[in-house]
């Protein structure tokens, strides 16, 4: 099971492919009309945005191999009144590893900020939080483009 | 037979290096012997005890030595993985040895040591070993080819795991145990660091710890500025502000494209063919991803227009375009594929 996994694997697509998951997520909520005027606050609309681009990122970076995405869209779809149906291709995480193995190191903060962090083996809480960072920056990267091309016209 | 090799190793262990040396050759030999009787093995004897004691020397591990006698007799699968080569001198084996040398061999130990439960320590050790150091060690020795015992492969694997966990830590070992051990070759004999406890559980909650100080390490390569921090703590919370920042980030950014909403739809109208021109003029690598979306016919004179607009956008983003020729070539595949992406919507 962890014979000689010393390739951890936390590859991240390119640039683009988040930048596309994020400009169509973007036009989806601007085809909902949920930009117009029942947005009386921006603070909506900056919740929506956020919440477009943390959904974009999930689908474009991890899909539903990470578990990290995987949380994050069932959240996402549990706000919605929707059900997310995911393909189980490996094994359910077992909790009752969960209540055994945790015991010296307990990274509870660093749960509370993953998604989806709460049920995982803090080995695999690290190899998540690897791939969640990289994931964040190059959305970090793909939302500051856009906003210096929307700002520079 | 047993008490026979303990004899002999009392009698041996108040000498000098050398004599250890001597005594393990002799119980390698002693070990040969007993195999050719009852197993009808054959073990390369004088091969043995050098490079048992040349690996000793090399990796200042018992265990090691003792793992890999046994795995003399017991490797048959793992042909060209292990192969070795008798490569150090015996100096450095004989100053580890003698550090080994005033341990005090303890018979009760011995057999306390041994775990006597194959079955379940295979599975568990298999769970938690780690091939890839015991290859990088086993490349320095010669094949052996010697018949193996179903358990006895994983016995091998158990011991060389744990002999991996052991090894990093780096203390004193006892030389007398892995004697004794040698006999046995039913059990599983687990290398015990000095006052540490041997059972199951411990051996398997200090795997899961390296696991996972492994996985730390290459979390503080990605986190900038995790290198001055030491200790798991720190690095724990360097992380996390890193992680906490990176989202604090997402949230300001989405703040404001909130802000600059009218010209995202206007944008957005335009089927995102400028959104794409302003973010390759931000981002030279480009991967035409998507040869499949050619563009439709009715979109053309869009990419023209989106050409035009390239022309504008592309000076004043320039300090960040690090190939233009390169982008101005990327930026033409890029509109076929926003052109289509507004098909998808």
């Amino acid at each position: 099971m962890a014979s000689a996994d010393k390739p951890i694997n936390t590859d991240v697509p390119e640039k683009d492919v988040f930048a596309l998951h994020f400009l169509q997520s973007l036009s989806n909520l601007r085809r909902q009309n949920a930009f117009n005027s029942p947005d009386d606050t921006t603070n909506n609309r900056v919740k929506k945005i956020k919440k477009a681009a943390y959904v974009s990122m999930a689908r474009a970076a991890g899909g539903t191999n990470r578990l990290w995405s995987r949380a994050l869209l069932r959240r996402a779809a549990k706000e919605n009144n929707k059900v997310v149906i995911f393909s189980r291709r490996k094994k359910r995480v077992t909790w009752l590893r969960r209540s055994n193995r945790r015991d010296p190191v307990d990274a509870e903060r660093l749960r509370n900020l993953l998604p989806g962090g709460g049920a995982m083996e803090t080995s695999k809480l690290m190899e998540e939080t690897a791939h969640y960072i990289k994931c964040l920056s190059m959305q970090v990267k793909v939302m500051q483009c856009l906003v210096d091309g929307l700002s520079a016209k | 037979m047993l008490e026979s090799l303990v004899s002999l190793e009392s009698m041996s262990l108040s000498s000098m290096d050398v004599s250890v040396l001597e005594r393990l050759k002799w119980l390698q030999q002693q070990q040969q012997q007993q195999q050719q009787q009852q197993q009808q093995q054959v073990l390369s004897s004088t091969n043995a005890s050098p490079e048992l004691l040349q690996f000793h020397g090399t990796n200042n591990d018992e265990l090691l030595q003792n793992t890999f006698s046994h795995f003399q007799m017991l490797r048959s699968g793992f042909g060209p993985n292990y192969s070795m080569g008798f490569g150090p001198s015996h100096e450095p084996m004989d100053g580890c040895i003698s550090r080994t040398n005033s341990c005090q061999m303890d018979q009760a130990d011995t057999v306390g040591v041994m775990l006597k439960n194959s079955e379940e320590n295979i599975a568990f050790s298999l769970k938690s070993k780690r091939k890839s150091e015991v290859k990088t060690r086993a490349e320095e020795k010669t094949e052996k080819k010697i018949k193996v015992e179903a358990e006895t492969e994983s016995n091998m694997k158990v011991k060389s795991n744990l002999s991996n966990t052991e090894a990093s830590s780096e203390t004193s070992k006892q030389t007398s145990k892995g004697a004794s051990e040698i006999q046995k070759l039913d059990y599983i004999h687990v290398r015990a660091r000095r006052g540490q406890a041997t059972d199951r559980h411990s051996l398997a909650e200090r795997a899961r710890r390296e696991k996972i100080s492994k996985k730390m390490k290459y979390l503080q390569d990605l986190v900038p500025g995790c290198n001055k921090v030491t200790g798991r703590a720190g690095m724990l919370d360097e992380i996390i502000n890193y992680v906490q920042s990176l989202q604090r980030q997402v949230e300001f950014l989405s703040m404001k494209l909130a802000v600059l909403n009218p010209e995202l739809e206007l944008a957005m109208e335009d089927l995102s063919v400028k959104q794409f021109q302003a973010y390759f003029t931000n981002l030279p690598v480009l991967v035409a991803s998507k040869p499949s979306l050619m563009v439709d016919a009715p979109l053309f004179p869009l990419d023209q227009q989106g050409s035009l607009d390239l022309s504008v956008i592309n000076p004043n983003q320039a300090t960040s375009i690090e190939a233009p020729s390169a982008s101005w070539e990327t930026q033409s595949q890029s509109l076929y594929n926003t052109s289509s992406l507004g098909f998808q919507y």
